[in-house]
Parts: structure tokens; sequence; C-alpha cells
């Protein structure tokens, strides 16, 4: 209460100061500068009258054993908003909106919006524009203290709808009808998100959460849910993990469940790609999946003038996720060998992922952006079969100075992979032989940006299998693709895509050659947090 | 080879001092970059993510600015959700502790500031309507002071030595926006009350500083591209309201604008939220100059 009152003194005291000031324009300057004078003692004396009012609540407070009440506590700022009135009150609108100190103003934009000759209070200025305006900035604070969380201007805006929770939360509807003329299109199609039938596709509807976790960690993760052929749900922890954010030297740590940094398209989830399906060499090296597990990762950016980043991380590679290492295959068989199946021996049983990228701004216009990368692990085919994976990838993209909505752009991306796979003689030296298969294959795509929402993109695909003899499994036979498609994005929230395939798949010891012709219609919509787009 | 190594080494340490010597300012928008250069003068050395010319809600989270941002001292961003779709990877990645939410080297332009056209429900139906309120404040020349105020009590707490030439700095540019002010106010005078035509909703504040009404847009909702359903009814408005300039800014489809201005008679009016968005516009005062010089050609 006692409170109010000296606030109240101040305020009038203002008020009249103002009043003065305003009424006296057009004297001489010396009585100018002597009421300016005055203005500074009455500023002093409300200082110090504000002073006490906070000595006087720290002073309650500590009896009462709150907090005090100047500690920049977020919640202060709804009680002034409140309190704080429409511009249009006069008097108390010096009151609410001088004093730095006490309010950070959050209360809604103004009702009323004065124009030139009127000042904020909605009182003419006799002529001169006016120079202030307490409706849209809240009065200039004293200091900015040190650690950002003193003065009203450091305090960030408290509005409602945003910045207010503790995480983001996100849902991603992706969906796909597809025709083909293969009736095995999970056979043709190598990603696991792929469309796998004829006919509508939920292959991957996906929960993201991230956030703060406190001031030393962010955390994220990405559940999906995907319907299979049968319609029955299917549950991924697709990534969650946990990611430092400051520690010295430049380094980052991450560690949990994550998609492996081997290339451009591994790293990213499916309904960020520029096609409906994944490549065929990600699809066959990497595996259906991609390479992902549970592991952690180290980073460096390296302190060059371009961008430079140094990864390198280790993960079990065990299951499907880690498909060309400890992957005991479908039902026990891998290349037609019994897998082992075996627990981890040692650390050469991990997979260890190490990756080089670097990037420059070729122009204002223009980035590119190469990396190498590396997967060195071993596999379940056999007692001390290893598996190593080497991978490039290259991006460069034109985006126009006068972009609007991000459009008009061309972007052109490549990958190439080369896999050494020793396929072992299998569990108990049941296969007859073992083998050292050379398998590599690459995809490039250009995407064009034509109009704002608008894309159009061409992808061709190559992937070499060694032949052998011993091996008749499906996913061993060379084949090439070519893709094309449209897709228009309505806001970064929705897309709607039309996408052709012509697959070619070559004949080798066990397969006969065969042309496949498949058109995707994929739609997706994106509800809660707005995703950031990574380049 | 070692010889060359050296080099490196050394220019490398070479950039390290330099750094040391001049304050890093990295800004996220050309608004807020332009006044950290009246602010900071000589004793900082800026680099602007966005460019002048583009659209500031999609600008590609490039490699480059990781570097930019790991190395910088300080960032001044919106803080109001327009660079929400760039700045959070790119924070992420430059693993940069002196410019986190909190601390002096981070300087979020819209603290302090009342937005306007805060949506009283968040829904995307709307259009791309910002939760916190509309970003687009720096074009009101009282706004931009608070936040060179903002932006020179910032570096003086990261440069104690030079508080008195941030605090000069940022008086002088006080007194230079006061004055200024009352010329662009007796210019916009006359027009007081008209309406304006915009292609997007980037000049509530600018209208409101001015006394003219900016309230329709030829995007249907924003982010959303203009339909011919919706342009005709803009034409029909614009006709009952004898509307004169249709405001479009560089990365628009200007020929829109050209459209619906010769439907009505119309003048079409390129605008820029950014200094160096349009020609001669390299710092604050000669952009809302111009802005105030283009506008009140095309309301005569």
């Amino acid at each position: 209460m006692n409170k109010f009152i000296l606030i109240g003194v101040a305020a009038a005291a203002l008020t009249s100061a103002r009043a003065q000031d305003d009424a006296s324009k057009p004297a001489a300057s010396s009585d100018v500068e002597s009421l300016r004078q005055q203005v500074q003692a009455l500023t002093e004396t409300v200082k110090a009258l504000q002073q006490q009012v906070k000595d006087q609540q720290a002073a309650i407070d500590k009896t009462n054993g709150t907090a005090p009440a100047s500690s920049p506590n977020p919640e202060g700022s709804p009680v002034a908003a409140a309190t704080s009135p429409s511009p249009a009150a006069s008097a108390a609108t010096h009151f609410a909106t001088e004093d730095a100190s006490v309010v950070s103003s959050t209360s809604n934009a103004p009702a009323g919006l004065p124009g030139p000759g009127v000042n904020a209070n909605g009182t003419a200025t006799s002529g001169s524009f006016p120079t202030t305006d307490t409706s849209v900035v809240s009065s200039a604070p004293e200091t900015i203290s040190s650690t950002g969380a003193g003065a009203s201007l450091t305090q960030p805006i408290s509005i409602g709808g945003g910045g207010k929770n503790y995480m983001n939360i996100s849902f991603d509807g992706l969906f796909a009808l597809a025709g083909s003329s293969a009736r095995d299109l999970d056979h043709i199609e190598v990603g696991d998100h792929d469309p796998q039938q004829r006919g509508f596709n939920a292959r991957n509807i996906e929960l993201a959460f991230d956030g703060a976790v406190d001031p030393y960690f962010e955390g994220f993760a990405n559940i999906v849910f995907k319907l299979n052929n049968d319609n029955e749900t299917e549950v991924e922890v697709e990534e969650a993990f946990l990611q430092t954010t400051s520690l010295p030297f430049n380094l980052q740590l991450k560690a949990g469940q994550f998609f492996a940094a081997f290339g451009r398209i591994n790293p990213t989830h499916p309904h960020t790609w520029d096609f409906a399906d994944a490549p065929i060499v990600h699809g066959r090296l990497l595996g259906p999946d991609g390479l992902r597990g549970v592991g952690a990762q180290i980073s460096w950016i390296v302190p060059v003038p371009w961008y430079s980043q140094l990864i390198f991380g280790v993960q079990n590679g065990r299951g499907g996720t880690g498909y060309s290492f400890r992957n005991p295959g479908d039902d026990g068989m891998f290349f037609d060998r019994r897998t082992t199946d075996r627990e981890l021996r040692g650390l050469q049983d991990f997979v260890w992922i190490p990756r080089w990228e670097n990037s420059v701004d070729l122009s204002p216009t223009q980035v590119v952006l190469a990396g190498v990368s590396g997967a060195f692990g071993s596999n379940e085919t056999g007692a001390d079969s290893r598996t190593q994976i080497y991978g490039a990838d290259f991006l460069y993209k034109w985006k126009s100075a006068n972009a609007e909505g991000g459009f008009p752009f061309v972007k052109w991306q490549t990958e190439f992979m080369y896999r050494r796979f020793e396929a072992g003689r299998g569990m108990n030296e049941s296969f007859p032989i073992a083998e050292t298969f050379h398998d590599w294959g690459l995809y490039s795509q250009v995407l064009w940006g034509f109009k704002k929402g608008w894309v159009a993109g061409i992808r061709g695909d190559y992937l070499d299998k060694e032949d052998s003899r011993f091996t008749d499994d499906f996913e061993r036979q060379s084949r090439s693709r070519i893709s094309a498609n449209l897709t228009w994005y309505p806001t970064e929230f929705s897309k709607i895509r039309l996408q052709y395939n012509h697959d070619f798949l070559y004949e080798n010891f066990f397969l006969a050659d065969r042309d496949v012709d498949s058109v995707f219609l994929q739609f997706e919509f994106i509800l809660g947090a707005h995703g950031a787009h990574k380049f | 080879m070692i010889k060359k190594i050296l080099l490196i080494l050394s220019t490398i340490l070479a950039c390290a001092f330099a750094a040391q010597a001049k304050l890093n300012v990295i800004a996220t928008l050309p608004d807020f970059g332009s006044l950290a250069r009246e602010i900071g003068g000589d004793k900082i050395d800026i680099i602007v993510l966005a460019k002048a010319t583009e659209d500031p809600h999609f600008v590609d989270a490039r490699p480059s600015f990781v570097v930019s941002l790991r190395n910088a001292d300080a960032l001044i961003d919106g803080g109001a959700e327009l660079e929400l779709g760039w700045l959070p990877p790119l924070l992420q990645n430059a693993r940069n502790p002196k410019i986190e939410v909190g601390k002096p080297g981070r300087i979020q332009a819209s603290q302090g500031i009342r937005l306007m056209n805060v949506p009283t429900t968040a829904t995307r139906a709307a259009g791309d309507v910002h939760a916190l309120g509309n970003p687009h404040f720096t074009v009101d020349p009282i706004i931009a002071k608070a936040i060179a105020q903002h932006i020179a009590q910032s570096f003086a707490v990261l440069d104690p030595p030079n508080a008195a030439f941030y605090d000069g700095n940022y008086k002088k540019f006080e007194a230079t926006i006061n004055a200024k002010l009352q010329e662009w106010g007796a210019a916009m005078l006359p027009f007081k009350d008209q309406h304006v035509v915009a292609y997007h909703d980037s000049w509530p504040y600018f209208a409101h500083r001015f006394g003219i009404n900016i309230d329709i847009f030829l995007e249907p909702k924003p982010g959303i591209p203009p339909s011919p359903s919706h342009l005709t009814e803009v034409i029909a408005q614009m006709k009952a309201q004898h509307v004169k300039a249709v405001i479009v800014e560089p990365y628009h489809d200007r020929r829109i604008a050209e459209k619906v201005a010769s439907a009505t008679g119309a003048k079409v009016v390129e605008f820029s939220q950014f200094p160096g968005g349009i020609p001669g516009t390299d710092t604050y005062v000669k952009l809302i100059d111009t802005l105030i010089s283009r506008l009140v050609a095309a309301l005569k």
C-alpha cells in the first residue's frame, strides 16, 4: 500500500513537471534551462523514492521469506501489464511507462494510434512532431546489467503464443499414393520410409521434440510411427539425443540415438528430402533406415577462415539400423550367410564414423559444400569379417539475391559411396566360401525452385553390386533409376509432390533384368513448432 | 610445405588478434546492422547475415554464417521470430556461449518494444502470423532510437573503454532522428489517414508513426501469394478508398503490383525495410528519407 502511495506521488510530481515543461515551450531559453534543472531535480527525487520503495519491499519480502521483488522474475510482467493503463489515460500513463525499473511494457499493441501532431497521451503538441512514443517503446533503461537480467530492456518479451514452453513440439504426417508396374514395390523402393505398396502408404508419421535441457544441454527426439503393408502400426525411436551447448574450443558433444553424420541424406529426416524416396545407394549400402544407432559423437569447428568441421562418431552399429555392420539380417540371414549375432567383443565391433566437411561462399548468392565420410566396423557374416564404407558428397546452391520465400533457387547435390564388405562363411563356417564385395554407387540430383512454392527436380541413381556365383540375395542386383518430380509447397508447413521413377534392374547370375515404372503422389503436413531449415 | 603451414597459422593468429582489437558484431538483418554501424563506428567489425534485398523470413542457414557466429562478440537479432526459420540451427552449430540469450553479447532488438498486431489466437489458418506480434518494427524511427540505445548500452558493457564513444554516437543518432522526425512528420502531415496498399504486412509501425493506414494487402494472408479473386477485392477496395500507392519490397513480384496499380490508377512504390534494399539508402536515415520522399511523390 505504502508503495502505491509513493509511486502515486512520484507520478503526480512528474506529470506536473511535464505540464510545466510543455506550457513553457515558447519561453526564453534561460527559463527553459531552469525548468530543465527542476525536472532533473524532480527526477532525482523520484529515483530516490523508487529506491526507498524497493528497499522497503525487499525488507518486507525478507520478513515474509519470499524472493525479492527486484528479481527479474517474468511472473512480474503480467501483473505490470495488467495494471498498465491504455495510452488514452493520461496521468496514469506517465506513471506506468516512465518507470522502467518496474515495468517492462508487455501489454498488447496500443488501441489508439496517435498520428502526427498528437503525442502518446493523445494531446496536441502544437506542430512539433513527437520524438518519443511510450506506446511503442518502454522507457529507456537506466542500465543494462552485465548479466543481462536486470533492466527492463533486457527482459525477454513475454507475450502469449510463443517462447513460453520448455520445448518445441511438432507433428509431421507424410503420406504417399503409389502406382507401379511392379507388384513387389517393397523390393523396388529401397528405403524403409519410401512407399512400400501400391495404393496408399503412411510410412513416416513423426513426433518431434526439442528444447534446452538446462544451461548445458539441448535435447532432441523424433519418434516415428509408420503403418506397415498390413496397416499395423510400428514405432521407431528414430532419434533421441542430447547435445552440449557450451563446450570450449569449438567442440560439441552429442550422445544418444542419432543418425550418423555420413554424407548429406543420411543425417536428415525423410520429410525433408527433395524426393519421395531414398536414393538407391543410400538404401542399399547404409541401409533401408539409414545408418543410425546409439552412440556418441564429437565435432569440432576447425578455426580457419572458411567453414570446416570435423565430426567423429561411434555407434553400436547393431541390428537393422546398422545394416552393413552388426546386422543379424532377416531371419538370421544376410547375403545368404547364417549370421553370428554376437555381443560386442571390443572396440573393433563398434562402427566408427569420421566426417570432414567444408563450405565456402562462391559469391553472395552461391554456396558450395563438400564432405568426405567413412564408416568402419565389423559385420555378422563371419567371426572376423569387416565392413568399410567411404563416401564423398557435394552440394552447390544458388539463390537469387531477391529471393521471396526462399525462391528462386537451383540446388545440385551428389553423393558417391563405396563399400568393401567381407562376407565370411557365416555362423560355424556353414557357408561354402568367404567373399569380399566391392559395391559402389552414386546419385546426383538437381532441384530448381522456379517460382515461390514450386520446385522441379530430376535425379539419376546408379548402384554397382559385385556379382557373386554364390549369393542369390535379390538385394545384390546392380541397378539404376531416373526420377523426375514436381513439388508444390503451399506454405512451409505443407507440400504436395508428384514423382515419376523409371527403374532398370540389371541381370546377374541369379536374377533376370527388368524395368519398372512407378508414380507417387506424396503429401505432407506439419503441425506445431516452426521447423528450422538446416542448410 | 612447412612454410605454407606457418603462413596459414600466422594468418589465423593475426585474425585472432585483429578480432581482439575490435568488437566482432553480427547482425541477422541489415536494419540492425545499420544501427550498429551508427553506434559502433570504426570500433567494431560488423557482418550482416541476410541480404537487404531478400525475404528476411527465408534466409539460407549457410555454413559460412556458422563461422561468423562462432567468432562473434555480439549478435543483434530481432528476437521476435522473424529469423525463426534459419537462426536456431546456426546458433546450435556455432557453439558460442558469448551470444547466448541472456548474455550481454546477445542483443535482441525487440526487447522493450511493444509489438503490434499480436494475434489473440495462434492459428496458421491465418497465414504466416508471428505469435509474438509483427516483427517488422525498425522502420519506426522512434523504435529505431530505442534499438540504437539498446545497442549502445550493450556495446558499452562489452567494451567499457569505448563506452563514452558509443554513448556519444547514440546521442548523435538520437538528435539526428529527433530533428529528422520533424521533417518527416511535416512531409507526411498532408496525407494523414490516407489508405495505402502493401504487398505484405511489413509496415504497421511505419504507418502508425506517420499517421497513414497501410491496411490493405496484395497477399490474402501473410505469406500466401496473391490470388486473382483476392486481387479483384483489393482493386474494388482501392477504388472505393481512392488509394494512390502500392508498396512493394525488392523481393516481391512487382508485376502483380503493377497490374493492380494500372487497374486503379495508383502508383507502385518500391519500399525496403532494410538500408541498402533500394538504391541510395546505405544508412538508416537515408532509408527513411527515401521512403518518405517516394511515398509523398506517389500520394501527391
